[in-house]
């Protein structure tokens, strides 16, 4: 389903960038385009709404693995009220680091890939957002040899990529409570 | 560009309007010490869940937003949201 009032949101985060930038001292420009154009035709991460920040310092949104980049989108997100499966409709980027981190994401399902055919064991992703997973899961749906699936909970969440006949060698015994 | 001017209780308290059901409920206090700035957020009882967030994702980053800002000013900047 698409964001319903795609201007009315982009208002919204306009307001909220503004008093980033002024309130908060930093020095960023932002760009907010609303159905951006798409290089590629793509079934993933199809914004609605993009988000483009530039200036002196975009360096400070990037650092530890765009850390402050991803709280404001976030924020952003909570203020439009965007249920967590719409979330991918609204997209923050800086410096294109965001388009380079779903190459990375769709580089690194391959190898993984690779890896799960020629070992037959599995192969467990370091923890990632449950955006980045769904990239991979995505990138990997048509390899019938194999199937993902994610694993653990909260920020530890991590995903696996399992050869498609998997059997582990032994199961770990539960002990049940009497 | 010239040095940053700001004011990061008014960025507390824009941020928390626009998260909650309530935003006549919203009120920030600062206190100011020589290197650092408390910013005590008040909500209403029902909206906290709002400024808090899922695991406390939306504080956390709302500390995040902050704490990049406070370098701006030379400043540590911690926020308490008083419940």
């Amino acid at each position: 389903m698409p964001i319903p009032d795609k201007i009315a949101a982009a208002n919204k985060i306009n307001e909220f960038l503004r008093g980033v930038v002024l309130q908060g001292g930093l020095r960023l420009k932002y760009r907010i385009t609303v159905d951006p154009p798409l290089k590629e035709e793509r079934d993933w991460e199809r914004p609605e709404i993009l988000v483009e920040f530039s200036g002196p310092d975009s360096g400070l949104l990037l650092e530890r693995g765009a850390e402050l980049l991803r709280a404001i989108e976030l924020l952003a997100l909570e203020m439009l009220r965007l249920p967590g499966n719409e979330h991918e409709k609204i997209s923050f980027d800086c410096m294109n680091h965001r388009a380079m981190r779903l190459e990375e994401l769709r580089l690194s399902a391959g190898v993984a890939a690779d890896r799960v055919r020629k070992s037959g064991t599995p192969y467990q992703f370091a923890p990632m957002s449950s955006r980045e997973r769904r990239i991979v899961h995505l990138a990997l749906r048509e390899q019938t040899d194999l199937y993902t699936e994610s694993q653990g909970e909260g920020s530890r969440r991590t995903l696996v990529v399992y050869p498609k006949n998997y059997k582990p060698a032994s199961h770990p015994v539960r002990k049940s409570i009497p | 560009m010239s040095e940053p001017s700001g004011d990061l209780r008014a960025l507390v308290e824009q941020i928390a309007k626009a998260l909650v059901d309530t935003p006549d409920q919203v009120s920030v206090n600062q206190v100011e010490s020589e290197q650092s700035t408390l910013l005590e957020l008040t909500v209403a009882p029902n909206d906290l869940g709002k400024v808090i967030g899922k695991q406390g994702r939306t504080a956390r980053a709302l500390r995040n937003l902050l704490g990049a800002a406070g370098m701006k000013f030379h400043k540590h900047v911690t926020l308490e949201i008083l419940e």
